[in-house]
């Protein structure tokens, strides 16, 4: 009897200790967990920070004051002058373009594959899409250096300004952009359009209306939220493009001489990658802070696109 | 269509002949647009296609015999790649390493542990901005806290934290939906058998969602090889005399970096310089 309570005491005992010690484990896994999650908050955080105080700092320097108004980098110069608006304005050209251009073409190509193309369209297409959505840029921007940059030169010499270099500049960038972010655009395109429930497309049908009726008037207007979301990805992706763009851009740190006209689109020109990816590297003092003010410009404008995104996907009605 | 007709010209007066005409034309126009739009769009698909099949073409064609060759993946000497897959594989080996336990914990916070409220909209608005960061951008955090603030110089230990900040959004929200996937049943079966939630998640939801964790490994694994303007400023362009150790701090490139370092050659001068410097002051 005594013998027995002795017992189930230890039996108590080594349970409660495991109980206590289980739980104990919990809650370091817990805080494991929790300190992980934050870090992503962490590393956003310090990104903005860090691209921000050094860039920021670039106009302690008076001559930086004309950052954002005037055209003229020369921070080499007896009197430097800091002016990124042709890199911005580089960046800008080539993103829209290409976006006009994705568009209309990414959403013909999601409506084919979900509203009309035969299973074996899909089953083909998918996998190629997936995989230029993981596409090196490099790979792309190599075969723009070795394939379209010759094609371009041929093409474009007589509105170019030297006929030698039409092949490199906005034009072919633009080119390269388009492939970058085309199947971005359509994948994206094509979850929303998917989201998009049958019954929308059998309402407008029972109505009498062709298929090119239901999608016009049924199918995009449900999927608007999401189609929009994916054209701001792409452009997202695009303003961000550094390698690809760069090898086909060849520019230096001007933007060509006298007004703008067609011919700008042929020869070497700039953006705000190209920028930093040739000059970071040697700078130093308030033209390398110049170069962290210029990837500041961009996460500004990548934020903005994805708050933009996020607005955009929070009216959606069909998710 | 042609019962139609009869009907219409058989029986009726002439304003309902009239009715049906006018409807038989608007048929006829809404089908003309119809075979129009769906044409436009099929061609439009087509040429898509045609793109992307005409890329992976060019590609395989002038790829393939040097991949078939063994001289392409030599030590040294011109033309041969050998350091550089090392490189990539190093890269992507190690950040793996580090990414898949860190991802893989802030997903189970997420999923497992936290409550809907304002942390988690943080954390999860925090993760689309990272994830919509340039990846040069990154490249220049990089160089400022890795290399310099942390003074790990242009380093392969820099650029695998480089690459950890690339990928954790893109793995994290993977590994989320793969856990997401794992019934609520099984859960709750496991913590009613009186398990604690770490048991319960460690035997019960890991396993079950272990598919979904490849995937993905898988497509981070995707990412961490095409990158290369994450990794300029941090591993740097050049390679050491021998790349084959696992040593951490030295300077190296990649594949893609090599690509785009041969394919500038006249600019890259300056960067390889900047390289062996920098390279020079660890």
């Amino acid at each position: 009897m005594a013998a027995n309570s002795v017992n189930a005491e230890a039996v108590k005992d080594t349970r409660s200790k495991r109980t206590r010690r289980s739980r104990f484990s919990d809650q370091v896994a817990h805080g494991v967990f929790l300190v992980c999650a934050i870090l992503i908050v962490a590393i956003i955080f310090g990104i903005f920070i860090f691209l921000g105080f050094n860039g920021l700092r670039m106009f302690q320097d008076p001559a930086a004051k004309n950052f954002f108004t005037s055209t003229n980098w020369a921070p080499t110069d007896d009197v430097p002058s800091y002016g990124a608006l042709g890199f911005i304005l580089g960046s800008v050209v080539t993103t829209l373009l290409s976006t006009i251009i994705v568009t209309p073409l990414a959403f013909a190509m999601a409506l084919y594959m979900t509203e009309m193309a035969p299973r074996w369209v899909n089953t083909l297409l998918r996998p190629v899409l997936e995989v230029f959505t993981g596409m090196p840029s490099v790979v792309i921007g190599f075969l723009g250096l070795i394939v379209l940059v010759p094609w371009l030169t041929k093409l474009a010499a007589p509105i170019a300004p030297s006929a030698a270099n039409a092949g490199v500049g906005w034009g072919a960038a633009t080119v390269i952009l388009v492939i970058m972010i085309l199947p971005t655009v359509v994948s994206v395109s094509i979850d929303a359009l998917n989201a998009v429930p049958e019954s929308v497309r059998e309402a407008s049908l029972a109505l009498g209306s062709t298929r090119w009726q239901m999608m016009k008037n049924a199918v995009l207007p449900a999927a608007s939220a999401g189609l929009a979301t994916a054209v701001v990805l792409g452009m997202t992706r695009a303003i961000g493009e550094a390698l690809a763009v760069g090898m086909v851009l060849q520019g230096d740190t001007h933007l060509p001489d006298g007004p703008f006209s067609l011919g700008w689109f042929f020869q070497p020109n700039i953006n705000i990658t190209n920028a930093i990816l040739n000059y970071f590297s040697e700078a130093s003092g308030t033209e390398r802070n110049g170069y962290f003010m210029l990837g500041f410009v961009l996460l500004i404008i990548s934020f903005l696109f994805i708050c933009l995104s996020r607005y955009i996907a929070s009216r959606s009605v069909y998710k | 269509m042609s019962a139609q007709q009869q009907i219409s010209t058989t029986q009726g007066t002439p304003e309902d002949r009239q009715r049906v005409d006018a409807l038989q034309r608007l048929t006829r126009r809404l089908h003309v647009r119809n075979n129009i739009a769906s044409a436009i769009l099929a061609i439009a698909t087509g040429l898509g296609a045609l793109l992307f099949f005409v890329i992976i073409i060019k590609l395989l064609v002038d790829g393939v015999p040097y991949i078939i060759n063994p001289n392409f993946y030599g030590a040294d000497g011109t033309g041969v790649v050998g350091p550089q897959i090392f490189n990539t594989l190093y890269l992507l080996v190690f950040s793996e390493i580090i990414l898949i336990p860190i991802a893989l914990s802030a997903a189970i916070y997420l999923v497992e542990y936290a409550r809907q409220g304002p942390l988690v909209t943080i954390i999860h608005f925090a993760a689309e901005t990272l994830a919509g960061v340039p990846s040069l951008v990154l490249g220049l955090f990089g160089y400022l806290v890795f290399s310099s603030v942390l003074g790990f110089g242009l380093s392969r230990l820099s650029g695998i934290l480089t690459l950890l900040c690339l990928n954790f959004p893109v793995a994290l929200r993977l590994f989320e939906d793969a856990l997401v996937s794992v019934a609520r049943e099984q859960r709750e079966g496991g913590l009613a058998l009186g398990s604690s939630k770490w048991h319960m998640i460690r035997t019960v939801v890991l396993p079950s969602a272990l598919p979904g964790i490849i995937t993905g490994v898988v497509l981070s694994a995707g990412k961490v090889i095409a990158e290369a303007a994450a990794l300029i400023f941090t591993v740097g362009s050049a390679n050491p005399s021998n790349v084959y150790t696992l040593n951490p701090m030295i300077s190296t490139d990649n594949l893609t970096i090599h690509i785009w370092f041969l394919k500038t050659v006249a600019r890259s001068v300056r960067i390889r310089m900047f390289t062996r410097s920098i390279y020079d002051q660890y």
